[in-house]
């Protein structure tokens, strides 16, 4: 499993747009790829876990992906939220 | 938040007629007018529109959460409708949607929106709640429906939340310190802090040294953690553990026994500390014996004095050894202009040091009132106040700053104690006027009175001293090497160290030697020991033997504790072996008259030692003899 602790910085934090973003970005990937904020792990591959994390601005979220293509799984996702999320 | 504080009754509408996506949009922006929510119903739907744009609010599982963030929005709120049939409103999945929620937030920078929305998802998440809110028959059932699972939900986080303040991986916080803060803070912290990454817990130690505070907690640390761990021989700042749960103990005790102290901590078997608006550490709440509360406080001055006597003692040095002793012999020191500037500079740095001394022993009893009243009665003990001579008679010096020290902090305690009958309205002078008057007018009466007694007993010692044959000077020179190598920085050697201060204070000749004497038994122990894991290696752990050339080191710079973890490690035979040791250095010190002026400092005040090349024999022999003891009675390891 790899992972990485990233910024959430765009204004709005992960609000619908970014998470529908976020989850058709890392879906087509096979690993499994979770959002870790507040101590509780989150399938990032599912809208509605994403929005129920309430992650705002400013947050700082675990993203793990564990799988055969986990590298490239978050090596997007980082730059995703990194990059803003869209917004 | 709850949802139901955003969604109305007037807000949901049931079996929406609507066939498309605008006319549902329509729908809901109709109840959220309706409801009062918004401004401007057709900017809002802009809003709303646009961002449909961006991307489908339908998220699967045949809902939709359309949501705008506009300035057209007057308050918060959240509308709803079903539309049992379905319709395509363009979802991930491709599936018609039939529950829909539209969320209108105003143009503003709060989190609303966001959570709102992750409150609603967390809610959604459950099919069969969605199911249960599409065949809803009325409004009131709707909201019912949403009120039930929202209760279920918070007791749900709350459930989680319990066991979750009390988290399986034991946070605790230390603060170590030290008087001299160079080896025994650093070593309970160290020992404190493996420990407890062994034990799987997570620590963080604080180590107040002699170059200032390293690793400091902060308030939220301190805040997070199950429990406390006070390892000091001095007095800390105890006032941010307030309430928390904490353990005070000794440096000595976290090194030697740093299990049973987490164990302890972790165990929640300690009780809460409650600060009594004193800094220090010894207040009558804890249970420590009074003589280690008398050793603390005494460390206290000490620790404060120690670089007065350190830059003073060695500049004075310097003097000497810069001046030219023909000039004239009754004005050693002073004779050149150079050496005159070292010496005054210095002397004046050495004057701070009975005040110093008094003032922070009295400090470390009442706290800051009891500052000022040391101070003087230090500088008492240092001019010689009597009543017949107020200018200054019969200093008393060392011991007479001890008695100050003590005298000026229970003195302040005491007046502390009698003013809390005072009138509520004298509260604010007591600090500025009462204790600093009243303290300073009684230390004084105390110090004329003390001080011809103290001084008499001071001049006696002293004419003791120097009236002793070599033969006796040598006797003293084993007596405080081998005291200084008994304990290792514990009270035997402060005791030895302190009697060392005492003699520099008087600033003659016997003084010097018995200071050199001292300085010289504190380095030979790390010596002995590097020398012997070098020339008996099968005595000694790999372990011992890698941090045995270390010891080299802290010899050479007078750091006594370096011999610490052999001692503990085998005290039977080795802490005699260093008392042989340090006690040869210490008579042969004494027997070659090698004197030092400053009392700290190890290889790096060689320059300024008197007969430097025989105190370097002395430190030579005392530490092969340290090691040849070791050779003698440590046992081999076994491997």
């Amino acid at each position: 499993m790899v992972s990485q602790v990233v910024k959430v910085t765009n204004e709005q934090g992960m609000h619908m747009r970014p998470a529908s973003l976020f989850c058709q970005t890392v879906t087509p990937f096979s690993s499994d790829v979770k959002v870790v904020f507040n101590g509780t792990a989150y399938d990032a591959k599912s809208v509605m876990m994403l929005m129920s994390a309430c992650i705002k601005c400013g947050a700082e979220i675990e993203i793990q992906c564990d799988g055969p293509d986990e590298a490239e799984a978050l090596k997007k996702a980082v730059e995703l939220v990194e990059s803003g999320l869209g917004d | 938040m709850k949802i139901t504080d955003l969604l109305k009754k007037e807000g949901i509408l049931l079996n929406c007629p609507a066939t498309d996506r605008e006319s549902a949009i329509d729908a809901l922006i109709d109840l959220h007018s309706k409801v009062g929510n918004l401004n401007d119903a057709a900017a809002f739907k802009e809003a709303i529109l646009a961002r449909e744009e961006k991307g489908s609010t339908a998220i699967g599982m045949g809902i939709a959460v359309p949501h705008g963030k506009s300035a057209a929005v007057k308050t918060a709120g959240l509308t709803a409708i079903t539309i049992p049939s379905g319709i395509d409103y363009k979802s991930l999945d491709g599936n018609p949607s039939n529950l829909f929620f539209m969320i209108a937030a105003p143009d503003t920078a709060a989190d609303t929106h966001l959570e709102v929305l992750s409150k609603l998802m967390t809610l959604l998440m459950d099919q069969s709640f969605a199911k249960k809110l599409v065949e809803a028959k009325t409004a009131d059932e709707f909201l019912k429906v949403i009120d039930d699972k929202e209760a279920e939900k918070d007791k749900e986080t709350s459930a989680k939340a319990a066991p979750a303040a009390k988290p399986s991986v034991k946070k605790l916080v230390g603060v170590t310190a030290c008087p001299t803060g160079i080896a025994h803070t650093f070593m309970a912290a160290e020992a404190l802090e493996l420990k407890a990454k062994e034990l799987g817990i997570d620590i963080k130690v604080e180590k107040d040294g002699s170059a200032g505070a390293k690793d400091v907690l902060t308030a939220k640390e301190i805040e997070e953690a199950d429990a406390v761990i006070v390892a000091c021989d001095k007095n800390i700042d105890m006032g941010r553990f307030n309430g928390k749960p904490v353990i005070i103990t000794s440096t000595k005790e976290a090194i030697h026994n740093p299990e049973n102290l987490i164990k302890k901590a972790t165990d929640g078997d300690v009780s809460i500390y409650h600060h009594s608006g004193k800094i220090s550490a010894s207040s009558e709440a804890t249970n420590e014996s009074a003589g280690r509360q008398a050793y603390k406080h005494l460390m206290n001055g000490v620790s404060h004095m120690l670089p007065f006597v350190i830059g003073g003692g060695i500049l004075i040095a310097i003097a000497f050894l810069l001046d030219d002793f023909s000039i004239d012999p009754s004005n050693f020191g002073s004779n050149t202009p150079v050496a005159a500037w070292f010496k005054s500079i210095g002397g004046t740095a050495f004057g701070f040091m009975l005040p110093i001394l008094a003032g922070f022993i009295a400090q470390s009893i009442a706290d800051r009132p009891g500052l000022a009243v040391g101070f003087v009665g230090g500088a008492l003990a240092s001019t010689g106040a009597t009543f017949v001579s107020p200018g200054g008679d019969v200093p008393s010096a060392f011991l007479g700053a001890l008695v100050a020290g003590f005298a000026a902090g229970y003195l302040v305690r005491f007046m502390e104690r009698i003013c809390e009958k005072l009138p509520q309205a004298l509260e604010g002078i007591k600090p500025v006027l009462i204790y600093p008057l009243c303290g300073i007018f009684i230390i004084g009466i105390v110090m004329c009175a003390i001080n011809p007694i103290v001084g008499a007993l001071n001049a006696w010692i002293t004419a003791l001293l120097e009236g002793m044959g070599t033969g006796s000077m040598v006797v003293l020179g084993i007596l405080l090497g081998a005291m200084m190598a008994t304990d290792m920085g514990g009270p035997l050697n402060k005791a030895a160290y302190a009697f060392g201060l005492a003699s520099l204070a008087n600033q003659n000749e016997t003084g010097h030697m018995i200071m050199a004497a001292i300085m010289v038994g504190g380095m030979v122990p790390p010596i002995a020991i590097a020398l012997a894991t070098i020339f008996f290696k099968n005595k000694f752990t790999p372990a011992e033997r890698k941090s045995g050339p270390v010891n080299f080191i802290m010899g050479l710079c007078f750091i006594t504790e370096g011999a610490i973890p052999f001692a503990a490690a085998d005290p039977i035979r080795v802490i005699p072996s260093l008392m042989v040791g340090s006690g040869v250095a210490g008579a042969l010190s004494m027997a070659f008259k090698c004197t030092l002026r400053a009392p700290h400092g190890g290889i790096f005040v060689f320059p300024v030692v008197g007969n430097v090349a025989m105190y370097l024999v002395a430190l030579l022999i005392g530490s092969v003899a340290g090691c040849f003891m070791l050779g003698l009675l440590k046992k081999n390891i076994e491997d």
